[in-house]
């Protein structure tokens, strides 16, 4: 059934060529299947990201009915993006029915104990506070780190949340919170608590300065 | 009964002695974890709630009947030197292939899945079910068997999520089974649970085993041995 | 992010021990740690075998992207070990015939352990740089090292003892890994 395997002599040529062939036939075949798959399924996979990423944005924003994607440049710049585009720094302006605007969300992430933590957050630009916050993927300790998804003395710390410059987001430890900008970690959960605090942190600093010297334009959603 | 002694590595037993459906001989015969002891990466990992659990085991199913199906077709043209690599190569493509349906289907799932649906790739159970059986039969036989060993996969890893998530969240698919006030056993559903949920399943599952094999030496007369055998 | 290397190592070895954690390389974790011996020779294998893998890997996830071609990678990962496999074992072959025949089947089957495929996938998902891929490497695998080699030694302890029948083999290597993994799970916090 298989040709024997025969290394030496003269045949030996002859028995590498149908082996690079099939190998090469077998390469383009799984080439093939891959390449239609993706093609078949991008449309369903991106429709699915944007209902979930739709969802985080109304959950965080009640009443929201109009949403803008803002990607920033790397000169600084503002951008509207259509749908959801790529990587780099981008943020989502929410509006109402009537057109007023609500309110803006922004992405963070930062590792925690088992692997990236990747959470939205809400940001009022008037008072520069953080309004709201929902973590979108984790893999932290069940029982344990995953508390910061749902526990509610956690998730309090969010409701009106002091993002200014000049005092930074610091996660101090369980009971011992005094200011508007510390976050009161999860007794047990000290790590993941951090991280909350850090990326919510990296991404003030690098989001909210561009959407306060914008922010006239923004609230106008063009 | 040496059937609970540590296989070598990957090789579990392999010999189907009597010739049953390739269906059913992957399902119950020589389940996949249970008795031959493969794919233990995600069978530990990925149980630690019924609804992962469930969810990986038909990911794992889909890619077995896949890649099975694909190597029984290039089975016959296939040189001895380059199978494995071909084999390696179909199963990597059926675990993309898997990798874009599931986004399809459910994100949450997806990301709770995590590395372990490319990880699939180096799960011991497809590159033995295709070394072992696809390459030796025909195509339709070749889909039963991935489908057979791929749902009984589906069934120990249930098993396991089933004791892990019901005794260390008090919940199953998520429906909280005692009410507010139980105080789970965390360790099931953290990493040490999945292996002591595992042991407790093999010494089960050995146990139950044995029982049935002492059962039916006392009840069948020597010369009846072999009808029993096909019956069971 | 930028993790400190410290951070990665001390994380990749002992917080998030590969096996004892993440639970890679069971197959072989399971069925190699009946003798010490052999557990350190494959570990040290293993762990040449994800450094140089995971490098090499690091170097084809920056062709990939510059080609789009990002769907590729996951063969384009398993080839990348398949053929450091192979290296390795024709280098063993060649250098030292006696820890070859030793290894024996174990060695091929390093292609299948879910540690080795797990180090490109990682690097590739947290964007490391190529001194954070090979530190990752190196710290990943000894801790699987660390691991194997720790179980082996219980495990020739044990050998000797009194089991009931009913655990012997796989059911209590499984508890013994358990109680490693709880004795592990005490890292936790190391570091920050």
């Amino acid at each position: 059934m298989n040709p024997p395997a025969n290394n030496t002599g003269p045949g030996h040529t002859s028995a590498a060529i149908p082996m690079i062939k099939i190998l090469g036939s077998v390469s383009l075949m799984c080439g093939i299947l891959i390449v239609a798959t993706q093609i078949t399924t991008l449309g369903r996979i991106t429709h699915n990201k944007e209902i979930l990423l739709r969802e985080s944005i109304e959950q965080l924003l009640p009443g929201m009915h109009k949403q803008i994607t803002y990607g920033i440049e790397p000169s600084g710049d503002l951008k509207i993006l259509p749908g959801l585009e790529g990587k780099g720094h981008r943020f989502f302006a929410g509006y109402d029915a009537s057109g007023n605007f609500l309110g803006i969300v922004i992405e963070a992430g930062d590792r925690g104990y088992a692997d990236v933590i990747s959470a939205m957050y809400s940001y009022n630009p008037d008072r520069r506070t953080i309004t709201g916050f929902q973590v979108v993927a984790m893999r932290e300790t069940p029982g344990l780190g995953d508390k910061i998804r749902s526990d509610p003395g956690f998730l309090a710390n969010f409701k009106n949340l002091e993002a200014e410059p000049d005092h930074p987001i610091t996660t101090v430890k369980h009971g011992s919170k005094r200011n508007p900008w510390e976050i009161d970690a999860i007794s047990g959960a000290t790590i993941s608590s951090r991280a909350v605090g850090r990326a919510l942190e990296t991404s003030v600093q690098t989001v909210t300065p561009v959407i306060a010297r914008n922010l006239d334009r923004i609230k106008r959603g063009i | 009964m040496s059937d609970n002694q540590a296989p070598i590595a990957c090789h579990g037993a392999t010999s189907h002695a009597v010739d049953d459906s390739p269906f059913v001989n992957g399902l119950w015969k020589h389940n996949p974890v249970f008795v031959q002891v493969l794919g233990m990466c995600p069978t530990l990992a990925i149980t630690n709630s019924v609804r992962n659990a469930i969810a990986m085991g038909l990911a794992t199913t889909f890619v077995l009947a896949l890649s099975n199906g694909l190597v029984s077709m290039i089975r016959k043209i296939v040189p001895n030197q380059v199978r494995i690599a071909s084999y390696i190569a179909i199963i990597a493509t059926s675990v993309t292939i898997v990798g874009y349906l599931v986004d399809a289907i459910s994100i949450p799932v997806s990301i709770a899945l995590g590395p372990f649906i490319p990880l699939i790739v180096t799960n011991c159970i497809t590159l033995e079910r295709a070394e072992g059986y696809a390459a030796k039969h025909k195509v339709t036989k070749g889909v039963l068997d991935g489908l057979g060993t791929g749902l009984g996969f589906t069934f120990a890893l249930t098993c396991l999520g089933t004791i892990r998530e019901v005794l260390g969240s008090g919940t199953f698919l998520g429906f909280s089974l005692f009410g507010p006030h139980f105080e789970p056993w965390v360790l099931f559903v953290l990493p040490p649970g999945g292996f002591i949920a595992l042991a407790i399943w093999l010494m089960i599952f050995t146990t139950w085993r044995s029982w049935r094999a002492k059962l039916k030496k006392a009840t069948t007369k020597p010369g009846l041995v072999a009808i029993a055998e096909v019956h069971s | 992010m930028n993790e400190s290397l410290t951070h990665i190592v001390l994380d990749s070895m002992f917080i998030n021990n590969f096996v004892l954690a993440v639970f890679l390389g069971m197959c072989s974790f399971i069925g190699i740690s009946g003798k010490f011996a052999t557990a350190w020779r494959m570990g040290l294998s293993v762990m040449f075998c994800i450094t140089v893998s995971g490098v090499l890997s690091y170097f084809m996830n920056i062709l990939l992207v510059a080609v789009h071609a990002e769907f590729l990678r996951l063969i384009c990962y398993i080839i990348i070990i398949a053929a450091t496999v192979q290296l390795t074992e024709m280098f063993i072959k060649k250098k030292s015939p006696a820890l070859f025949r030793e290894l024996g089947v174990y060695l091929p089957l390093i292609t299948t352990n879910c540690a080795v495929l797990y180090v490109p996938l990682m690097l590739t998902a947290r964007n490391y740089n190529l001194v954070q891929t090979t530190v990752f490497s190196l710290a990943g695998s000894g801790g699987y090292c660390i691991a194997i080699c720790l179980l082996s030694l219980v495990r020739e302890r044990i050998d000797l003892s009194d089991v009931a029948s009913l655990a012997k083999g796989t059911a209590l290597t499984l508890v013994l890994a358990a109680i490693l993994s709880m004795a592990f799970m005490g890292f936790a916090g190391m570091g920050n």
